[in-house]
C-alpha cells in the first residue's frame, strides 16, 4: 500500500512524459497544419505559428484534390466492407454452427492465411488483377481489401456466432424458419455488436491500406487519400502545411472508428483469455 | 466420445454429403473461391516464377530449377538484407514489449484520468500507418523539421544527426517509427491480462512483505505469460512485414540501409523489373512468416479450446 501511494504520483508524471513523447508527431501536424507557407519552411523551426491559418483546412479541398481522394477513399473502403460482409457473415454462421467435414481444418486455415503477407502475394496478384482487366479501377482494390480481411472477419464473426446459444436458433427452426431466414432475422440482429466490429475493422483496413493502392492504381482521379498524399510528398515543393492539414482530416474518421472497436479488436487478436 | 464414434459408423459419403454439410458448403464457397483467386493462386504463382526465368513483363521463359534461389543464397547483398531483417524484427520487438509493459504497468495504476491516458496512448496503432509515416517523415526533416529544433532549442542534444541521410540515423528512425507503432497493442494485451490477475494475490503478497518488483516478477509476469507469447508473435509478423513505414520513410534507403526482405522484394519486382530474384525473396519470407502464423495459430486455438 505504501508503495502505490507513492507510485500514484511518480506514475502519473511518467505517464505524462511519455505521452508528450509519444504523440510528438501529432503536436508537430497540428502545429505545421497552422502555419503559412513560409513559416512551414522557416529555420529554426518553431512551435507556435505566428499567424493562424485555418484557412488551410479549406484550401487543402480546392488547391489539392483533397476531395477527389476523399471520395475514392470511401468508395473503396465501403465497397469492400461490404463486400467483406457478405462474405464474411455466410462463411462464420456455416463454421459456427454447421457440422461438415473439414471444420475444424478451415478455422485453422483461416487463422493462419488472417497473417499472410499483401506482399509476398502483390506480384502475382498483379498479374491476376491486369489480366482481369481490373488496373486502375476501384473495383482492384475493393477485392483485394475485402478479400486480404476475410480471413479475420470470418474469425471475430464465428466467436459471435458460437456465443449465441443454440437453443434461441432450434427454437426458431422447430417453429418453421428456415436456415437463412434464422441467420437473418434472429443471429444477425442478436450479433449486430460483432456485425458492427468486423464491419468497422474492414473499413479501417480499406481506408489505411497503401500497398496495393500502390500498385494498382495510376490515375490521380481513383487514388485514395493514402496514396494521394503520398504522392503529394514525392514533389520537389511539397505544401507540407496543407499535406498536415489533410493528414489530420483523413484521420478522423479512422480514429473515431477505431475507438468504437478497440477492446474487440485486442480480444479477437489475442484470443479466449482477453474479453472484450 | 459418444459424438465421434456415431460418425465413424456413418459412411463417409453421407458425412461428406448431406444437407447440412452441402448449406455449409454453399455458404463458405464465395469466401472461399476469392481466397483462392486471389491470395492462394498468388502465393503458388509466386512460387513457380522463382523456379523460372522471366522478362520484364513477368512471363515465365525458361524453367531454371532452383538456380534462381542460388543466385540469390550465394549473393552477399541477399544476406545482408535478410539478417537485417531479423535483427529489425527482434530489435523493434522487444522495445515494443518493454515500452508496452511500462505503459500497462502505467495504466493499472488507478488515478483519475486514467482513462483519457489510455485513450492517448493508443492514438499511434489507431492512426493510419501509411499517414503516420508521412507525419514522421516531415518531424524527422533536416531543415525544417520539429524533431532536431526542439532537440536543439532545449539542449537535449545540441547536433542532431541528420535522421534519413545517414544509414544508421536513417535505420534508427525507421525502426523507431515502427516500435512507435506496435507499443499500444502489446500494452493493451498486457493491460487486459494484469487486470484479470485477482487482487488477492496482491494483497497476500503484501501480507508476507513482497516489494513491487518482486510481485511484479512472481505474481504479474507469470500471470501474463500467455499473451506475452501471443501478443510477441504476432507483433513479429506485423514487425517483420511492416513495409509502409519503411518504403515511405526512405524507400529502403540510404544506398539501401533500411532494405529489408518485403521492402527489397517490392522493389525489385515493381522498380527494376526484376521478377525471379523478387519471387525468390518472396517465397523466403513466405516460409519465416507462415512459420509464424503456425506458431500464433497453435496457441491461439488451444486457448480458444481451453475456454
Amino acid at each position: 500500500m505504501k508503495w502505490r501511494n507513492r507510485g500514484k504520483p511518480l506514475a502519473v508524471i511518467l505517464t505524462v512524459v511519455l505521452l508528450v513523447v509519444l504523440l510528438f508527431p501529432f503536436f508537430v501536424m497540428i502545429s505545421s497544419m497552422l502555419k503559412s507557407a513560409e513559416e512551414v519552411y522557416t529555420n529554426p523551426a518553431y512551435w507556435i505559428p505566428k499567424s493562424w491559418q485555418f484557412s488551410n483546412l479549406i484550401r487543402l479541398w480546392t488547391e489539392f484534390q483533397f476531395a477527389t481522394y476523399f471520395k475514392s477513399s470511401v468508395i473503396i473502403s465501403v465497397g469492400s466492407m461490404l463486400l467483406n460482409t457478405l462474405l464474411t457473415v455466410p462463411a462464420a454462421y456455416a463454421v459456427a454452427r454447421l457440422r461438415f467435414v473439414g471444420r475444424g481444418m478451415i478455422l485453422y486455415l483461416f487463422l493462419v492465411i488472417q497473417m499472410f503477407s499483401p506482399v509476398i502475394v502483390v506480384i502475382s496478384l498483379f498479374k491476376v488483377v491486369a489480366s482481369l482487366r481490373l488496373l486502375d479501377t476501384y473495383l482492384s482494390l475493393i477485392l483485394a481489401n475485402a478479400v486480404f480481411t476475410i480471413a479475420f472477419t470470418t474469425w471475430m464473426m464465428n466467436g459471435y456466432f458460437r456465443s449465441i446459444p443454440k437453443e434461441i436458433e432450434e427454437a426458431a427452426l422447430i417453429d418453421g424458419c428456415s436456415r437463412v431466414q434464422t441467420i437473418t432475422r434472429i443471429m444477425l440482429p442478436i450479433a449486430v455488436p460483432g456485425l458492427v466490429t468486423t464491419m468497422i475493422y474492414s473499413f479501417i483496413a480499406a481506408w489505411n491500406e497503401f500497398l496495393f493502392g500502390l500498385t494498382f492504381i495510376q490515375s490521380k482521379q481513383k487514388m485514395p487519400l493514402v496514396l494521394g498524399l503520398y504522392n503529394f510528398v514525392g514533389r520537389w515543393t511539397t505544401q507540407w502545411e496543407l499535406l498536415n492539414a489533410a493528414a489530420f482530416v483523413a484521420l478522423i474518421p479512422v480514429l473515431v472508428l477505431f475507438y468504437i472497436i478497440e477492446k474487440r479488436l485486442v480480444a479477437g487478436l489475442a484470443g479466449g483469455a482477453v474479453k472484450a | 466420445m459418444r459424438d465421434f464414434r456415431a460418425a465413424a459408423t456413418i459412411p463417409l459419403r453421407q458425412r461428406l454429403w448431406n444437407p447440412e454439410a452441402r448449406l455449409a458448403y454453399l455458404l463458405l464457397a464465395p469466401a472461399v473461391i476469392l481466397l483462392l483467386g486471389f491470395m492462394i493462386y498468388p502465393v503458388v504463382y509466386v512460387f513457380l516464377i522463382s523456379l523460372f526465368r522471366t522478362n520484364k513483363l513477368a512471363q515465365l521463359k525458361e524453367f531454371a530449377g532452383l538456380k534462381n534461389f542460388v543466385y540469390q543464397f550465394t549473393d552477399k547483398e541477399f544476406w545482408q538484407i535478410t539478417a537485417r531483417s531479423l535483427y529489425w524484427t527482434a530489435i523493434a520487438v522487444a522495445v515494443k514489449a518493454v515500452l508496452g509493459m511500462i505503459v500497462a504497468l502505467l495504466l493499472n495504476v488507478k488515478y483519475a484520468g486514467r482513462k483519457v491516458a489510455r485513450m492517448l496512448f493508443i492514438v499511434p496503432w489507431a492512426s493510419a500507418v501509411p499517414i503516420s509515416s508521412i507525419l514522421w517523415r516531415w518531424v524527422y526533416h533536416p531543415e525544417y523539421g520539429l524533431l532536431n529544433a526542439t532537440l536543439k532549442a532545449t539542449g537535449l542534444w545540441a547536433n542532431p544527426p541528420t535522421w534519413l541521410g545517414m544509414p544508421l540515423p536513417a535505420f534508427t528512425a525507421c525502426i523507431w517509427v515502427d516500435i512507435w507503432i506496435g507499443i499500444p497493442f502489446m500494452a493493451l494485451v498486457f493491460l487486459a491480462g494484469m487486470q484479470a490477475i485477482s487482487e488477492d494475490l496482491y494483497e497476500s503478497a503484501s501480507l508476507d512483505g513482497v516489494n513491487g518488483l518482486q510481485k511484479f516478477f512472481y505474481i504479474t509476469l507469470p500471470g501474463i505469460r500467455h499473451l506475452v507469447l501471443i501478443a510477441t508473435l504476432l507483433s513479429c509478423l506485423w514487425t517483420f512485414n511492416d513495409f509502409n513505414t519503411i518504403y515511405i520513410l526512405t524507400r529502403g534507403g540510404p544506398a539501401g540501409a533500411t532494405d529489408i526482405l518485403i521492402t527489397k522484394l517490392y522493389k525489385n519486382a515493381f522498380e527494376f523489373l526484376k521478377f525471379s530474384p523478387a519471387a525468390v525473396m518472396a517465397v523466403v519470407t513466405f516460409f519465416i512468416l507462415t512459420g509464424l502464423a503456425i506458431a500464433y495459430a497453435r496457441i491461439y486455438f488451444r486457448q480458444e479450446q481451453g475456454q
